[in-house]
C-alpha cells in the first residue's frame, strides 16, 4: 500500500500505548520515563501524553468501575486509534514472594461478578504469567495462588473493544504478599519498585509495537482514498465498494496512483467502475505469486 | 511450541490431559471452566492470535458425528466427518477456519472415547453398509498427532470395524505413528496438495510440497492407502503448467494401486467469510482477484472453474482410473 494516515474518523494523536492506572504513585515513573505531558486536568480523570514517544496515560483511581470508565474518557478525549495497545498497569498483591516480581495477567477473574477475561497474547519468553482476581476490596488473604487487584477486570471488560483483546495487556508489579502487608506500600516503594522493572517493561513495549504496527499497516487507510472520499460524494454502500475495489486494484498495481485529475468530471459509481474493469483486464494474467 | 495451556478443569485428570501434562510440564497451565468462555470471546484479532496460539482442553459433550457437507466426501458412500479438534497448526491463506472461528487458539477435544462411542453407534445404525468418517474438517488430522496422541486412538478403534473408512486430512509429515504400525486397510491418509510454488506463497507455517510428497512416498511404501486432495485448486498464470508438474513430480515412482482417491475442488467462500479472510490479509493477491458472487459464493467463476475442471480431470486420468477421481465442490 501507499502512503497510509490513521484509521478514518480517528484523527487523534499518534498513540501505540494507552496506559490505565489506579495511582499517580503508580503512575509517575511512567510519565518520567516517557516525558508524558498534561493533557486534560480539568475530568475526574487525569490524562498525559506525549505523541512523540506514543504513550498516552490515564489516571483512574481504585477500583474496576473506574477503571473501565477511565480507559474510555482517554479512548475518546484522544480518539485514540484502533490500532492502539491498551495496557492496565500497577501494584498487586501476589500470593507468594518476593515484592518487585513483574508478571503479565493471562487470565483475569472478577470476584465480584465472576466474569473471567483472557487478556494479551503471552509475552511468555519475557514474563511469567499469572491469574489475577479482581476484588473490590483490599486483599489480605490471598487464599488464590495468584495476583490480587481492584481494576484490572473493569478494564478488560472495556479495553478489548478498543482494539482488540491481542492488544489488551494487564501488567503488574509484586507490591505485597502474606509476608510483606500491604499496610507497607508508600509512594516511595511503589516508584522503587517499578523504577526497577523499566528496563523489563521497556522489553515489554518493543515486543507489544510489533503488534501495534502490524495492526496499523492493516487497517490504516491511504492518503489517496481518503481524498477521493473527501473529493467524491460516496455513499456508505459506494464508500464500501471503492475501499474493496482500490485495495485490490492497489494490490494488482501497487505502482500506481490514483489520479484525481483522471476523475475530475467523474461519478462516484464511475470511479469504481473504472477501477474494476482495470483489475479484470489484468484477470487473464493473474499471478497469485 | 506451546507456552499456554488452558483447561477444563472437569478434565484435568483425563488420561489425554495427563499425557500433555507430561509432555509439556513447563508450559504455563491455566484452569477455566468452559473452552467458550475463552474460544468465543468477542473483540479476538485472528491474525494476531496466530503468532501465538494457546492450547485450550476441553470436553466435547455432543455432535460428536455429522453427515458431511454437501460435496466435501465421495458420492459412492454415506460419510460422515468428526472434529476431535478446532483450528490447525497451519495458516494457509485460503483456510475457512480463519472465517469461521473468532479464535485462533487450538481446542482439543480430549475425550476421544466419546467420539469413538458415536462412531460405533453410527456404524451399528447402518449395520453392513460401507460407511466413511472424515477427520480433519475443523483442523488438520495429524499436524498436532504428537501432542494429542489422536490418530493412534483412532486407528485402534477402526482396526475393529473393517466395513468403516477412515480418512485422515492432512498437509503434515508427522506420519511417526502410522510408520510405526502395519497399515490398516481401511484408513486412508489424504495428503491436501498444490503446486509448490503456490504452496509456498500460501500455505505458511505448513511443510513444503517436497516434505509431503515424500511422507506420502514413505507411506505407501509401508502400505498405507492414500489419498490427494488438490483442494482448493488456484488460479494463476501458468496453472496447467504447475498442476502437471506436480501431479508428475507425486506420481512418479508411486504405486498407483496405492492411491484410493484423488479428487479436486474449486476456491469458494461463503460472502462473510471471504470478508473476513480478506480483511485478515488485505495486501495478498489472493483476495486481489476479481472473484465472482454468486448467491452468496465467493469464486473465480464457473468459466475458470470448468477451464479447472476439465484439466484436472483430463491429467488425473493419465494416472489412475476415472472411477478413483471426483469433484468436491462444497
Amino acid at each position: 500500500m501507499s502512503e497510509v494516515t490513521g484509521v478514518e474518523k480517528n484523527s487523534g494523536l499518534l498513540i501505540k500505548f494507552c496506559w490505565v492506572i489506579a495511582l499517580r504513585a503508580e503512575a509517575t515513573p511512567l510519565i518520567d520515563v516517557f516525558n508524558m505531558k498534561i493533557v486534560e486536568n480539568k475530568s475526574l480523570f487525569p490524562i498525559y501524553a506525549n505523541e512523540l514517544t506514543g504513550h498516552a496515560l490515564v489516571i483512574s483511581g481504585m477500583g474496576s468501575i473506574k477503571a473501565a470508565a477511565a480507559a474510555t474518557f482517554l479512548k475518546n478525549h484522544l480518539k485514540i486509534n484502533a490500532y492502539s495497545a491498551w495496557i492496565n498497569f500497577g501494584i498487586a498483591g501476589f500470593y507468594r514472594d518476593p515484592i518487585g516480581e513483574i508478571y503479565q495477567a493471562n487470565k483475569v477473574v472478577s470476584k465480584e461478578s465472576g466474569a473471567a477475561f483472557f487478556p494479551g497474547l503471552r509475552l511468555s519468553k519475557l514474563i511469567p504469567a499469572a491469574t489475577l482476581f479482581t476484588v473490590s476490596k483490599p486483599e489480605n488473604g490471598y487464599e488464590e495462588k495468584a495476583l490480587y487487584d481492584m481494576e484490572a477486570a473493569g478494564f478488560c471488560e472495556m479495553a478489548p473493544s478498543f482494539s482488540c483483546n491481542e492488544l489488551t495487556y494487564v501488567i503488574k508489579i509484586v507490591s505485597d504478599t502474606p509476608n510483606v502487608s500491604s499496610s507497607l506500600i508508600s509512594k516511595h516503594l511503589v516508584r522503587e519498585l517499578i523504577e526497577k522493572q523499566l528496563s523489563k517493561i521497556s522489553d515489554i513495549l518493543a515486543e507489544i509495537e510489533i503488534l501495534v504496527e502490524e495492526e496499523k499497516k492493516r487497517l490504516s487507510i491511504p492518503n489517496e482514498v481518503l481524498e477521493f472520499e473527501k473529493r467524491f460524494k460516496f455513499t456508505e454502500t459506494n464508500k464500501y465498494k471503492f475501499r474493496e475495489i482500490y485495495r485490490k486494484w492497489k494490490v494488482t498495481f501497487p505502482s500506481r496512483n490514483l489520479d484525481l485529475s483522471e476523475f475530475l468530471n467523474s461519478k462516484p459509481k464511475e470511479i469504481i467502475i473504472k477501477l474494476e474493469k482495470e483489475v479484470l483486464a489484468n484477470a487473464k494474467d493473474w499471478n497469485v505469486l | 511450541m506451546i507456552e499456554t495451556i488452558f483447561f477444563e478443569e472437569q478434565i484435568a485428570e483425563h488420561q489425554t490431559t495427563q499425557r500433555i501434562r507430561r509432555a509439556l510440564p513447563r508450559a504455563n497451565w491455566v484452569p477455566i471452566d468452559r473452552y467458550q468462555e475463552l474460544f468465543n470471546k468477542r473483540h479476538q484479532n485472528f491474525k494476531l492470535q496466530k503468532k501465538n496460539p494457546a492450547l485450550i482442553l476441553a470436553k466435547k459433550y455432543d455432535n460428536f458425528v455429522l453427515p458431511v457437507p454437501s460435496g466435501f466426501g465421495m458420492e459412492s458412500h454415506k460419510s460422515f466427518y468428526f472434529s476431535h479438534m478446532y483450528n490447525c497448526l497451519y495458516d494457509c491463506k485460503y483456510c475457512f477456519l480463519q472465517g469461521m472461528y473468532s479464535s485462533a487458539n487450538f481446542v482439543l477435544f480430549v475425550n476421544y472415547e466419546d467420539f469413538f462411542t458415536s462412531i460405533s453407534e453410527k456404524i451399528n445404525e447402518y449395520n453392513g453398509k460401507t460407511l466413511t468418517f472424515f477427520s480433519g474438517y475443523d483442523c488438520d488430522s495429524l499436524a498436532f498427532d504428537k501432542l494429542s496422541g489422536f490418530a493412534d486412538d483412532a486407528l485402534n478403534f477402526f482396526s475393529e470395524f473393517p466395513n468403516a473408512e477412515l480418512e485422515l486430512r492432512t498437509k503434515s509429515i508427522a506420519i511417526s505413528s502410522l510408520l510405526q504400525r502395519k497399515a490398516l486397510s481401511n484408513c486412508i491418509v489424504a495428503f491436501s496438495l498444490s503446486p509448490a510454488e503456490i504452496a509456498k506463497s500460501l500455505d505458511s507455517k505448513a511443510p513444503s510440497i517436497g516434505r509431503r510428497i515424500n511422507a506420502i512416498k514413505k507411506l505407501t511404501n509401508a502400505g498405507w492407502k492414500i489419498g490427494l486432495r488438490f483442494d482448493p485448486l488456484i488460479y494463476t498464470a501458468d496453472w496447467q503448467k504447475l498442476y502437471s508438474s506436480l501431479f508428475s513430480e507425486i506420481m512418479e515412482g508411486l504405486d498407483p494401486s496405492m492411491v484410493h482417491s484423488i479428487s479436486y475442488g474449486p476456491l469458494r467462500f461463503p460472502k462473510n467469510m471471504y470478508k473476513k479472510a480478506a480483511n485478515l490479509h488485505p495486501d495478498h493477491k489472493l483476495f486481489a482477484f476479481p472473484m465472482e458472487d454468486a448467491n452468496g459464493v465467493i469464486s473465480y467463476g464457473t468459466k475458470i472453474e470448468k477451464q479447472m475442471h476439465d484439466f484436472l480431470k483430463s491429467e488425473l486420468t493419465n494416472y489412475t482410473s476415472e472411477n478413483k477421481i471426483f469433484q468436491c465442490i462444497s
